[in-house]
């Protein structure tokens, strides 16, 4: 750890299309910040030593959040996590977002810290990163070139890599409206509530005629991305939500993950807190979906 | 790299710093300014002990870099008082035995001044969320949290919050 950052050139651009263009111009050499909680650390730690940062806290109407019942969620760049826990519609229509942040510790990081950004630094263990799979979200991201517009479970190429080009930012991301009948569920083992994960789970379940019409699982700090365990999907696809059927898509969920050991926790020991935490995410969700 | 003479807002009153971009907000308030109320301990973002309000929330000054919070207002434990009369809240703390070592109060006291403005009458539990960046490594948090929640009260009495 480094008391001082090492020198680098500056940019505050106020268009997105200036943006783009020096990220065009510098590549590699330059990093995007947003919120700054990850750089700034990152560069303390002298893991990233960029020789150009871009700013994009002076881009104008990044910072907006629209929700409304059965319209979907979209929000920009810059909105902070606080911000979209902090949101009334988000708290009701899109509670498995709002429960992944509001677990996060601490204020002081969340009102930093932007969802864009967390989705950038493509850590395994993030806790919005599941949340949005589960939610079937997608990101708009703007390049020098085009625009285009991917599904999260798209985004993640390794740990700490993304398919962004250096020339791209994402924009904004767009969370679509759930059905009726839908309940989500939220998870997360940790070695204290401040930590980031050892295991998380993020689903969603739509349930018609006590049968499962569709379901979403996403898994957090199981794999080098977080991701999506479809195997454990298709499971209770067209099923009985019967406690037998949840236990075989957590088992699956469990054989489909390819965690490490480290600092936090063993491999085989997230393997076997894949299974409960999915089981406990399905079972909340279930019951939310009948309420 | 490009040295600007940038405007800073702290406590009500306009400084004119020299800064460079990768200067970070706790170095310029505490070397350039003199305000080593803000304290600096773990320098990733986990112990909130260099918390200050930007623009009424609380952010990690270790963390930010200075270039970014220019013409913001931006308050720190020394902006608290009102002359000799204690903020409510730093009065709680005295009161309720809140402050050991006191590396972490000024941090405790302006993270939760921000939630006293967001939230008039929280819960404990609340307070507990509130304060869940701020590490104490001494008396742990019960007379803290102690401390906020009768601040709240004496706020909401009339006391100047």
């Amino acid at each position: 750890m480094y008391r001082v950052l090492r020198p680098f050139e500056f940019f505050e651009p106020t268009s997105l299309d200036e943006a783009i263009r020096l990220l065009n111009i510098y590549g590699d050499r330059a990093k995007v910040m947003a919120g700054g909680v990850d750089l700034v650390l990152k560069m303390r730690l002298r893991q990233l030593m960029p020789q150009y940062v871009v700013s994009l806290q002076k881009l104008p109407g990044l910072d907006y959040i629209d929700a409304g019942k059965g319209a979907g969620l979209r929000f920009g760049a810059l909105v902070t996590l606080r911000s979209i826990e902090l949101s009334p519609m988000v708290q009701k229509e899109w509670i498995l977002l709002y429960e992944a942040i509001h677990q996060i510790s601490s204020v002081q990081v969340k009102t930093m810290g932007t969802a864009v950004g967390n989705l950038c630094v493509a850590t395994p263990a993030s806790d919005i990163a599941p949340a949005l799979l589960a939610l079937a979200a997608r990101v708009k991201i703007t390049g020098a070139d085009s625009d285009r517009v991917i599904p999260v479970e798209h985004l993640f190429v390794a740990a700490g890599k993304t398919i962004l080009e250096p020339h791209e930012i994402i924009t904004e991301i767009v969370v679509p409206s759930l059905p009726t009948g839908t309940g989500s569920a939220f998870m997360k083992l940790a070695k204290t509530a401040a930590d980031i994960a050892k295991v998380n789970a993020a689903v969603t379940v739509t349930v018609a005629d006590e049968r499962c019409k569709e379901a979403r699982m996403a898994l957090g700090s199981v794999a080098p991305t977080p991701i999506r365990v479809t195997e454990a999907e298709e499971i209770l696809q067209g099923n009985k939500l019967s406690g037998k059927t949840i236990a075989r898509a957590a088992e699956a969920a469990a054989e489909s993950v390819t965690p490490i050991t480290d600092v936090r926790s063993t491999a085989i020991y997230r393997k076997e807190m894949v299974k409960v935490l999915v089981k406990d995410a399905l079972e909340k969700a279930v019951a939310r979906a009948k309420a | 790299m490009i040295k600007e003479l940038a405007n800073f807002k702290v406590n009500g009153r306009l400084y004119e710093v020299i800064i460079e971009p990768h200067m970070l907000l706790i170095d310029v308030l505490r070397d350039k300014l003199g305000l080593t109320g803000v304290k600096y301990a773990c320098g990733t973002g986990d112990c909130g002990a260099c918390t200050v309000l930007v623009d009424g929330k609380p952010i990690l000054s270790c963390l930010t870099l200075a270039v970014t919070a220019k013409n913001k207002n931006i308050l720190t434990i020394e902006g608290l008082a009102q002359g000799n009369t204690l903020h409510p809240i730093q009065q709680a703390f005295i009161d309720h035995g809140a402050v050991q070592c006191g590396f972490c109060t000024p941090g405790m006291i302006l993270t939760a001044k921000a939630l006293l403005d967001e939230n008039p009458t929280p819960t404990r539990e609340d307070v507990k969320a509130a304060l869940d960046g701020n590490l104490c490594r001494c008396t742990g948090y019960v007379k803290i949290v102690d401390a906020v929640l009768a601040a709240a009260e004496r706020i909401r009495k009339g006391g100047k919050g």
